[in-house]
Parts: C-alpha cells; structure tokens; sequence
C-alpha cells in the first residue's frame, strides 16, 4: 500500500468516525428523555414544586388576610417558627431529610455537617442550638427552596410536552362538529404559556412543539436539579469551618501515628543496636575479668583476656557510631546552628552529588526547621535509593510567609504518593504545619518534589 | 550442658556461644528464630534453651511464645528467657505454667558472667532462676491487685517484697532499721506460713515469693 493510500484512509477513517460521533451524540439526545436519571432528576423537581407549595401555603397562611398589621405579625409569627425550629434542633432533621433525598435521587454523596455540639443544661443546650451554623444553613436551605419550587415547577412543565403529542389523535374524536358551529379553540401549553389552538392543521404544530419539548426536557430539569445539588452542597454538607475541622483532625490523627511510628523505630534500633551491642560487650569484659581474677571457676588466662578486652574494644567503637546515628536520627545537632548548615552536612553526606541553594532571609521557627530538614533528608535518600539519578539538586527559597524546598533529581521519575510509603508519610508530615507536596515525576523523568511550608509554624 | 541459644542479634547470638563453650557446655544449635528453636529442641534434645523474647518475624513475644510451647512439649527441658526489658505479664505467662526449670533473666545479667552460667545450670538442672526486677515487678503488680494473703503481717509483707528485690537478711535489717535476728524470725515465719520445707536450698526465697504471688 502507498502513502496516499493509507493517507486516504486515515481520512476515511476520521470522517467515519466523525459521523459516528454524531450518530452516537444524536441517539443520546433521543434517548435522554427515556434515561432513569432524567426520571429521577424529574421525580427530584416533583417533589421540589410539593415542598415549594407546602412552604409557600405555611408562608400565606401566616401572612395573610393582608392588612400590613397582620402581615407584621405573620411576618414576625415566621421568624419566631424559624427560631424555634433551630432551636428545637429540627432544622438539622430537615436538612438532613433533604440530604438524603438529594443523595438519593440525584446519586449525590453529600457527607453530613458535623455532628452538633453537646451542652449540659436547657440554657447552655438552648443557646449552642441558636449557635450551631449548620441548622441555619438548613433554614437557609429550605427557603430558598420556595423560588427553587417555581424554577421546579417550570422544569416540569417541559415534560408536559407529552401531553401536546396526543393532540392530532383525539382531535378529530371531539371535535367532529357540524359545519357552521363556532367551537372554542383548545388550550395548550408552551414554555412561553398557555396558547390556543383552533384548527386540525394547528395540532401538528402542537405536536412538533410538543417533540421539542419532550427533548429538551431532561436539560431543563438537570440544569435545575444542579443549582439544587449546589445549594444542598453549600447548605446541607460539612461547612467550610467543618471542612478544616475534619482536615484538622486527619492530619493530626495522621501526625500521631507518625510520631508514635517514629518512636517505635527509635525503640528498635536501640534494642536491636546499641542495647545488643552494649549488653554483649559487657559479656566479653566480664569474660576477661573472669581469666584475670584471682579465685575464679576459670583458669588464668591473660592472652584469652586480651582477646576478650580487644573485641569488646572494637564493639564500643561499633556501638558509637550506631548511637550517633540513631542520635542524628532524633535531632541532629547541626539544626541547632541554622537549617543552611543542617542541609550543607546532609547534602554532603548524600549518596548522589547533589548542588544547594539556598536563599533564605528570614529563619523559620525551629519546627519548621527540623520539618524542612527531614523533608530534604527523606528526598535525598528515595533519590538514592529508587531515582538512579547521576545528579540532584536542593533548592531552599524562603519568603516572608512561605519556605520552598524543591529536591530535583535527573533519574526515572515515576516517584508517586502511595499509601504507607515514605512520600505519603512525608506528606502527613508536611499537611500537620499547614504545608504541601508535590510531585512532578514522569516516566523517565526527571524528578522534582517540591515541599511548602510556612515560616512560623 | 547441651544448650540451644535462640537470639536474633548476631553479636550476642556468637559473644554468648562462645562465652558457654569457655566454661566448657556444648551449644548444640544456635538459631535466630522461635520456629527454628523448636525444631532444634525436637532435633538435639538439650539440657537448657536460652531464648531471646523479642524476635522476627513481629519482634514482639515471639521468643516467650517458642518458649512456652518448648516447656509444654519437652517439661525436662529448662528454659531460661532473656530480654532487653521486664514484662510482668510475660513473667506471669511463663510461671503459669509453673516454675521448675524456668528462669527469666535481663539480658544485663550476662556481664556477670559467673552468676549468669550458674543460674543457666540451675534452670537446667530444673531449679529456678528470676531477675530481682522480674519478682519485684511481680510482687508490686500483685500487691496492687489486692490479692494479699490475709495470712502474712504487714511486716511480713514488707520483708517478704525486699526479699523479692534480692535482698538478704542483713540488706532488709538494714532497710527496715531492725536487728537480723528480726529479720531472720519474720523469715522464719514467712517460709512457715506459706508451708516451705525447712531446706538448704538457693531457691527458698524465690519460691517463697512465687508461693505468695500465687496465693
């Protein structure tokens, strides 16, 4: 086959697949008004419009007979029911109510608010009831329904297209009428209003209005029905002070068994290290002594002894080190003169040459040093360890409010956020002081991981 | 004695073979592991295990574990557990099952190499051999749990807890500011009630705790 050849068809192959993206979109648009999710969305605005009317009926009932007197006293009569629907602590109920229809019908996932605050006491109860944001968000909710029940209503009105499609077949039913006998014309409805029809001719066009209306139905309720989602979200969930509240209690739900995690790591290399370490040069020191002294079980052995004295010798070296090491581990000293030269002793003692910058004028709360410090420890040891980089580079940038570490590295990328590893512990770390990572590593790299976090902790 | 030595670090796991065989026993197996001391203890049949608690695979109580199966499937067998740290419940787990032929000692006791080879060889030997801050623990649990024996004074209590510590009678004179031969009739009286037979043995005083504690 030649290039044009396949060219040519390459063409064919778009303008087929083309036309079959618009056969696909036109069948969507057919099928929509038969799909359960229109029904649902049309079932949602139903019950919509009730509650509308049922609100609206309370609302006049309370208001009218209409002498202004009267109107003050409705209108004050419905500030003291809403009143005392928060304060009977109702309006959580309702909303809640409305939630779970919202989440029903619309296949939302709308979390509730918090739970409310307890008080001992009918005062203290009373006044942390009147307080709680989240029973006036429901107030606030269920009236904005009633001008939400007329945009219901009208949504459901387009659905009364299926009644215009009947008219061309029960016309000629009814009205096969003797000549000369003047009939009303028939009603109908539009979007724009009820109109009049007073000839066979005219039900065709009822009837294409009636098609057009059926199709765009869906829309019309599905534009309604997500103002409604949005308002059930803003109105109905967890409010922006929960959401920081929940945030909160993650994060230092995750700080806390992160510092618990690191201290059992402490533990171990302790008794794995040092404790065993320490424990078996005792046992060699009281093994020479044993070869030594005067009247024991043991022979006098002094070569044996030397031997003895020399291992233990070596093993005190050993256990230093490792102690040094679990001590660093904790808090290394260096922090205590400033994070630059924290990151100068750790970046020259990285596995990979590494390069670092640092301009930095203003020195963060110690917090955020010792943050910042095992952040850049903990990205310069996954670089050694997974990127295969030849080279990385650390870069610290602080600002008045914010520090801005970023770890490059010119490896394989592909570094990602995975539960229960050491970048996902890191990030908990990092989200406990209000700070965030991010993660730019494609497949083939290069890597670079840059960590935010304030100043002053 | 034929000893199995079961402990995951490596350095005490050879410093501790090398310390038995100096004092002329034979280490038939040195393992790392719980599973692997079993099968050494079904294969070699020694005299005493030394087992380490904490080991892989979950460095919890693997060893204490190993150890009281070991006890339940060989009782000839004496089992002396070690550890960096005192566990009460690990010590009232491991005498459940009774105290012959049972030590659990600190892992610091093995500096004093000379005491530590004798209380191995009496754990051997089907004695008993409990760290003075295993029995002081346990005598503080224990008396904290309200399970006094109505049958001991208050003094007798006092005596018979700085006995657990590993106090002799002239320590606990000493402590209480009374004379040894006080002392030595509150003993007298302690070994009497808890009904210990009148012996020379090391183990007196350990078992008149362990007697008191089961109570």
């Amino acid at each position: 086959m030649g290039t044009t050849g396949g060219a040519r068809t390459a063409t064919d192959a778009l303008q087929r697949s083309e036309s079959g993206r618009l056969n696909t979109a036109v069948a969507a648009i057919l099928r929509e008004p038969f799909a359960r999710r229109a029904h649902r969305e049309l079932l949602f605005c139903l019950v919509d419009v009730l509650a509308g009317a049922v609100g609206f009926a309370s609302i006049v009932l309370l208001l009218v007979p209409g002498t202004a007197v009267s109107a003050i006293r409705g209108g004050t009569m419905l500030v003291v029911l809403l009143v005392a629907v928060v304060a009977s602590g109702a309006a959580r109920r309702l909303g809640s109510v409305f939630r779970r229809l919202a989440n029903r019908l619309l296949g939302d996932s709308v979390p509730p608010p918090l739970p409310a605050r307890e008080a001992t006491g009918a005062y203290k109860r009373l006044w942390t009831r009147l307080r709680d944001g989240a029973s006036w968000r429901a107030v606030a909710y269920v009236l904005l329904r009633l001008p939400m029940a007329v945009l219901g209503l009208y949504a459901v009105a387009f659905w009364a297209g299926v009644i215009n499609l009947t008219y061309p077949f029960w016309w000629r039913l009814f009205r096969n009428h003797p000549p000369n006998v003047e009939l009303s014309p028939a009603w109908f409805l539009t979007p724009f209003g009820p109109f009049r029809v007073g000839a066979f001719a005219g039900t065709f066009l009822v009837f294409a209005l009636g098609v057009a209306m059926v199709l765009t139905a869906p829309w019309v309720t599905r534009a309604v029905t997500s103002v409604d989602h949005w308002l059930v979200q803003r109105l109905l969930g967890p409010g922006r002070s929960d959401e920081r509240v929940r945030r909160l209690q993650q994060t230092r739900a995750r700080l806390v068994d992160d510092s618990a995690a690191a201290m059992r790591r402490i533990e171990r290399d302790l008794h794995d290290g040092t404790q065993a370490q320490l424990a078996t040069l005792a046992m060699r020191l009281g093994q020479a002594k044993e070869k030594l002294e005067n009247g024991s079980e043991m022979p006098f052995d002094p070569d044996g002894a030397l031997e003895l004295v020399d291992a233990a010798h070596r093993q005190a070296k050993e256990a230093l080190v490792e102690l040094r090491g679990i001590a660093r581990g904790i808090h290394p000293p260096a922090l205590d003169l400033g994070l630059d030269a924290a990151l100068a002793t750790l970046v020259a003692r990285s596995a990979v040459p590494t390069a670092l910058r640092i301009d930095m004028p203003v020195r963060p709360t110690p917090a955020i040093e010792t943050i910042a410090y095992f952040s850049v420890a903990e990205l310069l040891a996954n670089v050694a360890k997974h990127s295969r980089a030849r080279q990385a580079e650390v870069e610290v940038i602080g600002g008045e409010e914010r520090l801005r570490i970023r770890v490059i590295d010119d490896g394989v990328g592909g570094a990602m956020l995975e539960v229960g590893r050491g970048l996902k512990g890191l990030e908990s770390r990092v989200g406990g002081v209000d700070g965030a990572l991010s993660i730019g590593s494609p497949p083939g790299g290069p890597t670079a991981v840059t960590v935010e976090l304030p100043v002053h902790a | 004695m034929r000893v199995v030595i079961a402990e995951d670090a490596a350095v005490m796991r050879e410093g501790l073979s090398r310390l038995l065989e100096d004092h002329g026993h034979e280490i038939v197996a040195a393992v790392a592991d719980g599973d692997a001391l079993l099968e050494a203890a079904t294969r070699h049949h020694p005299d005493v295990a030394v087992v380490d608690i904490r080991m892989p695979p979950s460095y919890t109580d693997e060893g204490l574990r190993a150890a009281i199966a070991l006890r339940r499937e060989q009782p000839n067998v004496g089992v002396l557990v070690f550890s960096q740290y005192v566990e009460t419940r690990y010590a009232t787990q491991l005498l459940g099952e009774g105290s012959a032929g049972v030590g659990y000692l600190l892992k610091d006791r093995v500096a004093d190499v000379g005491e530590f080879v004798t209380a191995l060889a009496r754990v051997a030997a089907g004695g008993t051999a409990l760290d003075p801050e295993v029995v002081s623990q346990l005598v503080g649990a224990s008396r904290r749990g309200a399970a006094l024996d109505a049958s001991l004074t208050p003094r007798e209590g006092e005596v018979l807890s700085l006995m657990a510590e590993g106090r002799s009678n002239a320590g606990i004179a000493d402590r209480l500011v009374v004379t040894e031969g006080a002392v030595e009739k509150h003993v007298a009286n302690i070994f009497a009630k808890l009904g210990l037979p009148v012996s020379e043995s090391d183990n007196r005083r350990v078992l008149a705790v362990l007697r008191y504690l089961e109570s």
